[in-house]
């Protein structure tokens, strides 16, 4: 079981089962994206495995937030796919992690090599345990429809799911129309919604991991 | 492919010998075709063809070449490579679904046809699976939780939705390997864009 309670404190949060996929969901500038990366290097501390599947930053970019989040992360602890489709040749290694360019947020097959690549690498170095961190499917969303990222997130989600990992999917909750965020709601286990509080700040609650939603509280 | 007629096997292979063994083991199960070169093979491609068994080492077009004009087509086929090389990890990168190392025993290549025509099942139970899932976030989008609650076909939606689910992570197991991963994106990636 995966405990996220220490960087989100729900209940709901504190026996995630492996296999586990959870969507992300808020506005603009909430903290969706600092939030997923917390996960992960939450994991890492304990000895997890990281992934990191990135649409907006560049592989050399989070390698080093990874670092400052975490300090003690270890070689081989990390894997990058980037994205971006800007990268170019320097596929292989960035200071210890696993890197891997895909030409482009809509090139599933490459990310699905890239993700591929890095849980064998992490695998291979000893690490039975991981998380994996999408940001964000809404990139995703611009460059294919939104039939495809379901099953996209489908399929990923079996993958992680034999792999024994959780993965956490960040979506901007303002940018599509509420039909599309039903219908990619649909591929998850859980759901952690975030919006703004009225009188400043963030709430935050859990659907889906565990019994009813929880109610909104600040986070 | 209809559940009365048996799954079409397209074996591409230039050494007669090999194709007929392979055909003697298959055809039990399953409609066999047979080429002897990468041109007949894409000359004898189409719809109806579930499964190739693709010849790596060929005079003239070679197996390489056929796969890329395949991927190229619209095509929904799923592509084992027959290599004499046990290939390395990169081949993931190759577009091809399955690869088997010469010699093939005959159950070796049940397991893999059948693992292929089955990643094809998954495939349209997704695809079924979707259709769902929308028909769901259209009315979860324009229906108020009192009136979704009152319908009958909410509710019915609902069960079929969770049942399905069931079916595609259990009957056919998930996706296990990284092979089946792949293939999967793969056809994801080639898939409608509707």
């Amino acid at each position: 079981m995966y405990d996220l309670s220490s960087v989100l404190d729900f209940d709901a949060l504190r026996d995630v089962r492996p296999g586990s996929n959870i969507l992300l969901s808020g506005p603009a500038m909430s903290g969706k994206e600092r939030l997923a990366y917390d996960i992960l290097a939450d994991g890492a501390r304990n000895g997890d495995g990281a992934v990191v599947v990135s649409t907006s930053d560049g592989a050399a970019t989070i390698v080093s937030d990874f670092r400052e989040l975490v300090p003690e992360v270890e070689e081989s602890q990390l894997g990058v796919v980037d994205c971006r489709g800007e990268g170019g040749s320097d596929n292989g290694s960035v200071d210890g992690a696993y890197v891997h360019q895909v030409s482009s947020p809509g090139d599933l097959t490459g990310i699905g090599i890239g993700i591929t690549k890095a849980l064998e690498g992490l695998h291979n170095s000893g690490r039975e345990q991981g998380r994996l961190a999408l940001v964000s499917l809404s990139t995703m969303l611009t460059y294919t429809d939104k039939k495809t990222v379901f099953k996209f997130c489908h399929v990923l989600s079996s993958r992680l799911d034999s792999a024994g990992y959780i993965g956490v999917f960040t979506i901007d909750s303002g940018a599509h129309d509420e039909q599309t965020l039903q219908v990619i709601k649909q591929a998850f286990d859980g759901l952690i919604e975030i919006r703004d509080a009225e009188g400043g700040g963030r709430e935050g609650r859990v659907l889906g991991l565990a019994g009813e939603p929880t109610p909104w509280q600040d986070i | 492919m209809s559940d009365s007629d048996p799954p079409v096997v397209l074996i591409v292979e230039d050494e007669p010998d090999v194709a007929e063994t392979y055909k003697l083991w298959l055809q039990e199960e399953y409609e066999v075709r047979m080429a002897q070169n990468g041109d007949e093979g894409l000359e004898m491609l189409n719809e109806s063809v579930d499964v190739v068994l693709l010849d790596r080492m060929m005079p003239g077009l070679s197996g390489d070449e056929v796969l890329e004009q395949i991927r190229e087509g619209d095509l929904s086929c799923r592509v084992a490579m027959v290599t004499a090389v046990e290939p390395d990890f990169d081949i993931l990168e190759m577009g091809f679904d399955a690869y088997l190392s010469k010699p093939i025993r005959s159950a070796q290549l049940h397991e893999t046809v059948e693992n292929l025509l089955e990643r094809s099942e998954y495939d349209s139970l997704l695809q079924e699976y979707y259709s769902l899932v929308e028909k769901q976030a259209t009315l979860e989008a324009t229906k108020s939780s009192a009136e979704l609650a009152e319908s009958d076909d909410y509710v019915e939606l609902t069960d079929e939705i969770a049942a399905m689910k069931e079916d595609l992570s259990g009957a056919l197991g998930g996706i296990e390997d990284d092979d089946d991963f792949i293939a999967t994106l793969r056809g994801l990636d080639q898939g409608d864009e509707n």
